[in-house]
């Protein structure tokens, strides 16, 4: 299990990859989104806005999301520090993502582009 | 999480469409003439129908799975989470393999149709020009609107219906013979092949993240059977009162022949039409839902890495693309060279026949080993629908395979290979990246 601080350093550690990646924000340019990240076995929620290629988050819940994640706290936490994919917790359903499967889609590609393989 | 509210939301009538229009292909019409060969008199329509009901019964497992574990991942979660993994990647790739075939018979049989209306093009070109042409598509990520889709899957369910009542109407037709099947072990091969015409109808639950009410998902499903079962009901019994039997059992573009019939150049110009629509479908639901499985499986370390490379431009897994179009294309030259189309079609109809007797049987199991878990669709009568789906549809696959020593010699032999894979080489390249990924764990980003 890993705490609510910890979900928040793994999200700055993706921020901080994403920010670095000047190819990733022009890919991005036109997929505005709303992401919202819920943490189920602790008390823990961020939201990732994407707009302009521009990735910020904050803790909390902001606005209707198009793509919620929930997962538990150490899953959350392995999968923005890239330590796992996303898709084995969700093919084995630890993790949930509700919205479209072409957002769900391009949300994996970011993290392969951000951490690789 | 009841709470949560998505932006973007899918209703009744697209969720109708999209599992209806997952059925509708143009190779289908092959599989409706296959049924009606089997049949004797005009009763193809009750197999049709039988195959309808039972996929219904199907249907009702697919909303339980679906509403205790509605997620994108679809099938391959409901196997994983009753029989593990390994039974579940096994299944999965042969169903994929199949989808692949699929997309391979369908393109055979469209370049038939083309090559029949511009006879001095061959079929290999046509094969290649819209495999390819599709492939690019599907790179580029270019897709048609949902409404559009739905326009244009619902354009092809009016067409059909149309054109098969103006057939009954030309021939003036009456029930001579509704009943008459011929005889029990036709009746049962001829409802086997006819759960081809329902391939695909359940692809609708990975949508489970897009509807904001799961009973959607079911309902959905459940119309779309019914309306697949009317349209080629009307299809097969229109087509059997004016055209030959000898001529249709033969032909690898039955449609085709039926619509000039009726309609003379007017309808060779309207099959085709809906043809190309089903067709776009089909390859379209096909590339994109095995590149997506490719995608995912090389990202769960299941294929090699080069399989989940994405398009830093377009944002699609392209070489997973490329390599659902070079299967396909090879399948189609295969058929194409063989002559054996209908190989295919038995091998879908068994290959989906043994999915639905696995999606049952993990009814039962999840049943046990997840029975507190929300259900907003149960399966009523408790386990005897699971159990009757299970015991058909197994009887169903084998009738599929009987009908050519073919069938069975290559789902067997895909069974193994597949098994073989899953078991033997997927631990070596997920414990290659079990280390690979602990080394980048030192390497995290120091904030």
């Amino acid at each position: 299990m890993a705490t609510h601080g910890e979900i928040t350093e793994s999200l700055q550690a993706f921020h901080k990859s994403y920010q670095e990646n000047e190819r990733l924000k022009v890919m991005n340019k036109d997929w505005n989104r709303t992401v919202l990240v819920i943490a189920n076995d602790v008390e823990s929620t961020h939201t990732l806005v994407l707009k302009e290629g521009e990735l910020s988050f904050q803790e909390g819940r902001q606005g209707d999301p198009d793509l919620t994640v929930i997962s538990d706290s150490g899953i959350l936490s392995d999968m923005f520090f890239g330590d796992i994919t996303p898709t084995e917790p969700y093919l084995n359903g630890t993790l949930k993502i509700i919205g479209s499967e072409d957002d769900i889609m391009r949300l994996d590609f970011i993290t392969l582009l951000i951490w690789g393989e | 999480m009841n709470n949560l509210q998505l932006k973007r939301v899918l209703t009744l009538r697209t969720v109708v469409a999209t599992s209806a229009g997952l059925t509708l292909a143009t190779s289908s019409f092959l599989a409706a003439a296959q049924v009606a060969g089997f049949m004797a008199g005009d009763s193809a329509w009750l197999s049709i129908l039988v195959s309808g009901v039972l996929c219904i019964l199907a249907a009702t497992c697919f909303s339980e799975l679906n509403s205790i574990l509605p997620s994108a991942a679809g099938i391959r979660l409901y196997l994983g989470k009753a029989f593990g993994d390994k039974v579940a990647l096994t299944f999965s790739m042969l169903y994929m393999l199949i989808v692949m075939g699929v997309v391979g018979a369908e393109s055979f049989v469209l370049a038939k149709i083309f090559n029949y209306s511009i006879p001095q093009v061959a079929p290999v070109i046509w094969i290649t020009a819209m495999l390819a042409i599709v492939t690019l598509l599907n790179i580029r990520g270019i897709k048609l609107a949902g409404r559009f889709q739905d326009v244009v899957t619902y354009g092809v369910i009016v067409s059909v219906i149309l054109l098969s009542l103006w057939g009954l109407r030309q021939v003036n037709f009456h029930l001579v013979a509704p009943l008459a099947v011929g005889g029990a072990t036709k009746f049962i091969q001829a409802v086997a092949v006819g759960v081809f015409l329902f391939v695909g109808f359940e692809w609708v639950t990975p949508l489970a993240e897009e509807v904001t009410d799961s009973r959607i998902i079911p309902r959905g499903m459940f119309i779309a059977v019914g309306i697949v079962c009317v349209v080629y009901a009307l299809f097969t019994a229109a087509m059997t009162a004016n055209i030959a039997r000898g001529v249709f059992i033969h032909s690898p573009i039955p449609q085709v022949l039926f619509a000039q019939k009726v309609l003379g150049k007017a309808g060779l110009v309207w099959i085709l039409l809906i043809c190309l629509s089903c067709s776009f479908g089909t390859f379209n639901a096909g590339l994109l839902s095995v590149s997506r499985f490719f995608y995912a499986t090389a990202r769960e370390h299941a294929l090699p890495p080069v399989f989940s490379r994405v398009s830093m431009r377009f944002m699609t897994p392209w070489v997973s693309i490329i390599a659902v179009f070079a299967v396909g294309y090879i399948f189609s030259l295969v058929i194409l060279y063989t002559g054996r189309y209908l190989v295919l079609v038995d091998m879908a109809a068994a290959a989906e026949s043994i999915i639905y007797v696995l999606s049952a049987a993990a009814v039962l199991v999840l049943r046990k080993t997840m029975a507190d878990a929300p259900r907003s669709f149960r399966v009523p009568f408790g386990p005897v629908i699971p159990v009757l789906t299970m015991l058909i549809f197994a009887v169903l696959a084998v009738m599929a395979i009987a009908t050519d020593p073919v069938i069975a010699f290559w789902v067997a032999a895909g069974l193994v290979v597949i098994g073989l894979y899953v078991v033997y080489v997927v631990p070596r390249i997920k414990e290659k990246y079990k280390v690979k990924r602990s080394s980048r764990r030192g390497a995290r980003p120091v904030l």
